[in-house]
């Protein structure tokens, strides 16, 4: 009985991953279909005849791969903006006590419940006085503005798993408050400045509405912009060339996952045992 | 040392995001005037007539350049609505009559009455040129309309052994005949989208006498009578008497439903007309289709359109340019050649004409721009309140109906009562 029980969590968990990725599966598989069999009844995973041509027209069509670049340059500023700021607030979030804490906590609350459409004017309006409507700085300031409340929800969460304990052994060896920091609470909170990094890259790579409102010039577009305008009128939609855009633009996101997915386990009790 | 290079890398984005913001943006205040075009042209063709048609302008106007702004039909309403309120709308704006009153009512467009000059404004069919026009002043001008049509595989209308009809326009009643003689051996006669069931039966009630609303703005009425409800009622008897109605087609999208058409499952479909172009593209080798003649009810062929238009920003700085470059935009050859692209109909008769003639050997086309004479005003577009009770009141009503959920007294009941909702809140 014990002898199956492996391999019976190998299958659940190969199952579990096939659920998860039979929508990316798809969507590849539906990027490289032409719009014939698309718009057919025939449904398979494996295409009749491969149509690359697809991937030709979501790349010349509407300047794909400048809105990319736009996209990664806002999301990665917007990421590294949030994370910057919502590190040492979260900390102090997190070991507050008292009233302060409550609104802190409070702020982060309402601030999450307002809906985009009642804050885009005056967003907008705002930012025109500013210079920065139709611009990719005034899209960063959003969207790391948007994004804060959870990162700081999230990361104040993983600071209150550090057990106080620690610090305060490391204050008693003679460290200075910032050694601690330093040496003890940063490495203890890495995989959740990782994780809250994952999660601000992605909401900013594929935020659309933000976007859509505030940028004007094409040459600003981000990338879900340019992919909404394969979406046309009266229900057409250019079904091929539109998931051969979502394939490419998913790749980012699985490069920088990829990148940061060892940092979330590394160092995930570094600094926990003094060595 | 990794994650100091990631630092590195990212801060280096970070100015390189900067120094793009600083390149970003500039304008030149002296030499020629300068129209922002934002246009929704989505299909590659139409996309590149647009720019053909604003290239050709600016090589032969040289103080006058318009240039694109491309963007997406979906989700413009929410963008225009705040470039408008923000005063950074563009100069020159593509939307439709059915979504530009809110922004007529808001007075946010240009009159555009002085710049349509006799000839073209007798060119305009009448009823297209009403949907555009607001308190007696003309705030756009159309540009391609659609209609609804039927298309019909040939081979299952011969097998089943009905002529394919030939004469100016078809009855719904002969619709149904067809549809009843071509369902047989697992084929259904009649396929037709209804998931979204609004929009195609507000359109189509001319033709049985159906108005839906009378007066404008916030002060108009719904009348749901006999002829708001007979096409209702005519698919419901359809699919369920005659049982000739595929009946997973009335929870689909228009575009779903050409899948089963393609495959022999339904005869003939309803669709708008601008599918001509993808049945043309993406239908079977050797499938043999063809166009019915425009539909007619008790009250005639009439259908409400709301076409597709352009309009000029009131707070634009050069009104008048941007008014003559949209009057260069509809002349005969420019709207032949973009509806064309677009697969749709031309709001004048002469660019009706001239595609017409281009077009008198491709499949489907003479009787989709035959459709096209018969667009009359659509009294739902002058509704504020429309857009809203279509999606939250109509639209799940209509779907209840279908669904065999209510009966027509109900249908009546909610479409009026939930109107008096939405106008009251």
């Amino acid at each position: 009985m014990r002898l199956l029980v492996r391999p019976a969590q190998y299958v659940a968990l190969a199952l579990y991953i096939l659920f998860l990725g039979f929508p990316l599966l798809w969507l590849m598989s539906a990027s490289v279909k032409s719009s014939g069999e698309l718009n057919s009844l025939t449904v398979s995973l494996l295409p009749q005849e491969w149509h690359w041509e697809n991937y030709t027209e979501a790349l010349t069509r509407q300047g794909l791969l400048h809105s990319a670049w736009n996209s990664l340059l806002v999301a990665l500023a917007s990421t590294v903006l949030s994370i910057i700021i919502s590190v040492p607030a979260s900390y102090v979030l997190a070991r507050l006590k008292g009233k302060v804490r409550i609104a802190g906590v409070g702020w982060i609350l309402v601030s999450q419940v307002f809906p985009v459409v009642l804050i885009i004017l005056p967003l907008f309006l705002i930012l025109r006085t500013l210079g920065l409507a139709d611009n990719l700085v005034g899209l960063t300031l959003v969207h790391t503005t948007y994004m804060l409340p959870f990162a700081l929800w999230m990361l104040q969460g993983y600071v209150a798993a550090i057990p106080t304990e620690l610090e305060e052994a490391g204050a008693m060896d003679g460290a200075s408050r910032f050694t601690v920091l330093r040496t003890i609470v940063f490495p203890l909170l890495a995989p959740g400045v990782v994780a809250t990094a994952m999660f601000s890259f992605v909401s900013s790579w594929n935020e659309f509405f933000f976007a859509l409102v505030l940028l004007q010039s094409p040459e600003n577009y981000t990338l879900p912009i340019t992919l909404n305008t394969f979406v046309g009128g009266e229900g057409r939609t250019a079904l091929g060339p539109l998931a051969a855009g979502a394939v490419l633009a998913a790749i980012p996101s699985i490069v920088f996952f990829s990148i940061l997915r060892r940092k979330l386990t590394s160092g995930l009790m570094a600094g926990a045992v003094k060595g | 040392m990794k994650t100091r290079r990631l630092l590195a890398a990212a801060s280096l984005m970070v100015t390189a995001l900067l120094v793009a913001a600083c390149g970003s943006g500039s304008g030149d205040a002296s030499g020629p005037v300068t129209l922002t075009f934002q246009s929704l042209s989505d299909q590659p063709a139409a996309i590149a007539e647009t720019q053909k048609i604003v290239g050709a302008w600016n090589t032969a106007h040289p103080d006058v350049q318009v240039k694109i702004v491309q963007a997406g039909w979906d989700s413009v309403y929410d963008k225009l609505i705040t470039q408008f309120n923000a005063g950074t709308a563009p100069d020159i704006v593509h939307y439709e009559a059915a979504g530009i009153e809110p922004f007529a009512e808001d007075d946010y467009l240009a009159d555009l009455t002085p710049y349509l000059s006799q000839a073209k404004h007798d060119d305009f069919q009448k009823g297209v040129l009403d949907s555009v026009t607001f308190g007696g002043k003309v705030v756009a001008f159309p540009t391609e309309v659609q209609s609804y049509v039927v298309f019909a595989n040939k081979k299952l209308l011969q097998q089943a052994g009905v002529a394919v009809p030939t004469g100016k326009t078809m009855t719904w009643d002969q619709l149904r005949q067809i549809s009843k003689a071509t369902t047989k051996g697992g084929t259904y006669g009649l396929g037709w989208g209804l998931s979204s069931p609004t929009a195609a039966f507000v359109a189509l009630a001319p033709g049985f006498g159906g108005k839906y609303f009378q007066g404008t703005g916030d002060q108009a009425n719904l009348t749901v009578g006999e002829g708001e409800t007979a096409l209702p009622k005519l698919v419901d008897e359809m699919a369920y008497q005659d049982h000739s109605v595929l009946p997973v087609t009335l929870t689909q999208s228009g575009s779903k439903a050409l899948a089963p058409f393609y495959a022999g499952q339904t005869a003939m479909t309803v669709q708008g007309s601008y599918q001509a172009a993808n049945i043309a593209k993406d239908a079977p080798k050797g499938f043999d289709w063809v166009v019915l003649p425009p539909l007619a009810g008790p009250a005639g062929p009439a259908q409400a359109a709301s076409p597709q238009t352009l309009s000029v920003n009131k707070d634009s700085a050069h009104v008048k340019e941007a008014a003559e470059f949209i009057d260069y935009f509809t002349n005969t050859d420019n709207l032949a050649a973009m509806n064309e692209a677009d697969a749709l109909i031309p709001p004048t008769n002469s660019a009706r004409q001239a595609l017409a003639t281009k077009l008198a050997s491709k499949t489907g086309w003479d009787q989709i721009l035959a459709s096209g004479q018969y667009i009359t005003s659509a009294p739902y577009l002058f509704a504020s309140k429309y857009p809203q009770w279509k999606d939250t009141i109509a639209t799940p009503a209509y779907q209840q109906f279908l669904a065999q959920k209510i009966d027509a007294n109900g249908l009546t009941t909610q479409l009026q009562n939930g109107w008096k909702s939405v106008t009251t809140n």
